[in-house]
């Protein structure tokens, strides 16, 4: 019975079975070896564990530009970090687009913030949507540091331990704002504000910082901001005889008042706010432009103390876009979060403890301390003065010198 | 005879499709998410050379109710699969809302040639009316819901005078006009949180709080979102029942003699006004509704939610589903919310890959992703 298996198939079947055994035999054994050489050169490579961090901005859309400078920055500060030989970790950062619409906002939130991997984020350029989205982060743990939305709600609206902002907010800068021109002399004010949360913003802000003053308000006109023709408005200020017009919103707007003012012969002085702080305000005015003050949180990036090593690290990475008005600050909030991580671990409760006890910290937009809304209290404000076609910051200006003289000045 | 055949084919399709979208909403890397797409494209386009499309499509026709269940069950194993994962749930929940509205958007559109520009207007209108209505009343949130939609619908009666007295593209500038106006008043009402937009209190039914993760035991913590994602699937459905049954009715007919030549239709003593307004009214309050789920899901409002872009992108999901075809909707809702989403990865090109996307399918497929086919007035029923 037994030899009846020994016909020449059973033995060829035999042979095949032998050499395939041979085969899987030797590719196991080279797999194995393959593994184990791969993973220790893994192994050597990754000896760093990987962390991973967010960031949020708008990087399609209207204000895109600012998002992806801000973007730009807080890669460098991570990029910087991974090529530090010291760093504990390794950090993978994750940027997503939030449009400035809060939907997608609260979206990309969660999306952050329910990723167990990720351990802290720095989100956040347009208002309405950081305000939108603090709920989120509350909900799910996630700490996180305000870059560039500017409405004091942020933080001031709730009293969650997980929000922290570096940048100042529109109380700092109208505050700053209204001390300054009372103090040159000016007493009468007619405020413009375009409708948007910015502007509303604007307007409300620097009201009650005024009221403090000996400065007072003759009228205020809210526009929204496709208004084309403001000759009404304009109309009934130049009949109030104010020493200066203040203006809350953004460059287009502004470039149109300003030069609707000329054309109806209102000499008054013009203020405005870091939203009119752009080129494009200097080059849509020409010689108009001169004269007009404008506010902005931080100093101007050559001032910063480590402005000139920042320009030159972003040079060195080649990144296409430039790191615009808030990039310093994606940077330094980026590079606080990393330097929390260091210290604790990657661990959201102990970066949200260690973030909230943020004192007196060096960075390169200036020294940042959280109260215990986890706002930055050293907001450095910078007044500035349009002089030529260029932002001159005040102190440096022939206006500040006293060469020169605003309008609306008695 | 090919029946039963076919409907295996159908049902291999909807095991396929499930496990396709629940790879691609689980999928992270960038080179995965664009194989996948370049994948699907090749799956659609062997599918329709080898005629498995056709026949996936004559599954549905003629078994209808068993597809049509078998689809649910495939939702059902995408929801459960997904079940502890929040952020993936926001998106489904998202899409059956869109999904909602936008079947609400065909019955005007697709059926009855009603142009509106304003969907995301009457989106915010239920959006708004959750949100107010949660904060200062105790109301039951399945009654808000209810409320968004008649206040969507009430609010859209007023906007019908002017549009029954204009037609086509000057119907469409009225609506253009209104999507404009309601963003605008939003911005300047203070009591509805002006531009900075307000908050909305979750859903709450006897105690059961929308907003916890639900723990059963201790071992199991399902995500919150659960029960969004389980009142869009049910509003989903409702309406994808009431366009279906709307078509093969009397009122379907109406509809469609309306927008096919109002002439025609009127000398058969069809009266276009009714119909107009009906359809009107009907997708209105199906916009509404879904609105006041998504403000109560989302937590927060403001008016750059419901801009004319967000109008514009609602009426791309209908065009891109194919007019008046609820599959396609379906189809498409689930493209256009979870691609731009998908795309993340690529950041700030990824509106532009979205783009070629859609033009691409426009240009392959110009009646949509599935053209509605034929009127069936029975289930099943093959002229």
């Amino acid at each position: 019975m037994a030899t009846s298996t020994n016909t020449p198939q059973t033995f060829k079947f035999y042979r095949e079975l032998y050499i395939l055994k041979k085969v899987i035999q030797k590719s196991v054994v080279s797999a194995i070896a393959l593994t184990m050489v791969l993973s220790a050169g893994i192994g050597l490579a990754q000896a760093k564990e990987k962390v991973k961090v967010t960031f949020i901005a708008p990087l399609t859309g209207g204000v895109s530009a600012n998002g992806i400078g801000g973007r730009n920055s807080a890669d460098l500060a991570v990029q910087l970090r991974n090529a530090d030989a010291n760093a504990k970790y390794e950090y993978e950062l994750v940027a997503l687009d939030s449009e400035c619409k809060p939907n997608v906002g609260v979206q990309v939130a969660t999306k952050a913030a329910a990723d167990k991997k990720i351990i802290g984020g720095v989100t956040h350029y347009c208002s309405a949507v950081a305000i939108g989205a603090v709920d989120v982060y509350k909900k799910f743990g996630l700490p996180v540091i305000v870059w560039a939305a500017v409405l004091p709600d942020v933080t001031y609206g709730n009293k969650y331990k997980e929000v922290h902002r570096v940048n100042g907010t529109m109380i700092n800068q109208n505050d700053t704002a209204a001390n300054f021109m009372a103090g040159l002399g000016y007493k009468k004010w007619v405020v413009i504000h375009d409708t948007t949360d910015y502007g509303k913003g604007h307007n409300k802000y620097f009201s009650e910082a005024l009221a403090k003053t000996d400065g007072k308000i003759l009228a205020t006109f809210g526009v929204t901001s496709e208004q084309q023709d403001f000759t009404a408005e304009l109309t009934k200020a130049k009949s109030l005889n104010p020493d200066v017009i203040y203006f809350g919103g953004l460059t287009p707007i502004g470039v149109r008042i300003r030069s609707q003012m000329e054309k109806l012969g209102l000499k008054a002085g013009f203020q405005g706010t870091s939203g009119i702080m752009s080129e494009a305000y200097l080059k849509g005015l020409g010689p108009l432009s001169e004269g007009t003050v404008a506010f902005r949180e931080g100093a101007p990036i050559d001032k910063l103390p480590g402005g000139a090593m920042f320009v030159k690290k972003y040079k060195e990475q080649g990144y296409s876009e430039n790191p615009e008005a808030y990039g310093p600050f994606a940077f330094a909030a980026m590079n606080l979060l990393l330097d929390t991580i260091e210290k604790v671990g990657p661990d959201r409760k102990k970066v949200r403890k260690a973030l909230n006890k943020t004192a007196d910290r060096d960075s390169i937009v200036g020294k940042i301390t959280f109260d215990e809304y986890g706002q930055n209290t050293v907001a450095a404000i910078t007044k500035y003065v349009a002089q030529d076609g260029k932002w001159a910051v005040w102190e440096d200006s022939e206006y500040g010198s006293g060469k020169r003289k605003l309008t609306g000045l008695k | 005879m090919d029946t039963s055949k076919d409907m295996l084919i159908g049902l291999v399709a909807i095991v396929l499709g499930s496990i396709f979208t629940i790879t691609f909403i689980a999928i992270e890397s960038e080179t995965g998410i664009i194989g996948l797409i370049a994948l699907s494209g090749a799956a659609v386009v062997l599918a329709s050379r080898t005629g498995i499309s056709e026949r996936i499509s004559n599954a549905f026709s003629s078994n209808e109710s068993m597809m049509n269940s078998a689809v649910l069950v495939a939702v059902l194993v995408i929801i459960f699969w997904f079940r502890e994962d929040h952020f993936s749930l926001l998106m489904i929940a998202t899409v059956m809302l869109y999904l909602t509205a936008c079947l609400g958007l065909n019955i005007q559109l697709g059926y009855t040639g009603v142009v509106n520009f304003s969907g995301a207007a009457f989106f915010g209108i239920g959006c708004y009316t959750a949100a107010v209505l949660n904060q200062n009343t105790g109301l039951s949130p399945l009654i808000v819901l209810v409320i968004g939609g008649i206040m969507a619908a009430l609010i859209g009666s007023i906007l019908i005078l002017p549009m029954l007295r204009t037609r086509g593209h000057y119907a469409a500038v009225v609506t253009i006009a209104f999507a404009i106006l309601f963003k605008t008043f939003l911005e300047v009402n203070d009591t509805l949180g002006g531009a900075q937009g307000l908050k909305v209190p979750g859903m709450e039914i006897l105690g059961w709080d929308f907003n916890s993760n639900i723990e059963i035991g201790d071992e199991i913590e399902l995500s919150f979102y659960l029960n969004y994602v389980a009142i869009a699937l049910v509003l989903s459905v409702l309406a994808f029942i009431l366009m279906r049954r709307v078509e093969r009715s009397w009122i379907g007919l109406n509809l469609d003699a309306v927008r096919l030549d109002e002439t025609v239709a009127a000398c058969f003593g069809i009266s276009i006004k009714r119909w107009k307004v009906t359809a009107f009214t009907m997708g209105n309050f199906l916009i509404g509704m879904s609105g006041a789920v998504f403000a109560m899901m989302l937590g927060f409002i403001a008016p750059s939610n419901f801009a004319f872009s967000d109008s514009l992108m609602l009426l791309s999901i209908v065009l891109l589903g194919g007019m008046g075809s609820p599959w396609g909707t379906v189809v498409a809702a689930g493209l256009v919310i979870l691609l731009p989403e998908k795309l993340q990865v690529i950041q700030e090109y990824r509106f532009l890959l979205f783009a070629v996307v859609v033009i691409l399918i426009l240009v392959f497929k110009p009646q949509g992703l599935l053209p509605r086919g034929l009127r069936a007035y029975i289930p099943g029923w093959r002229g």
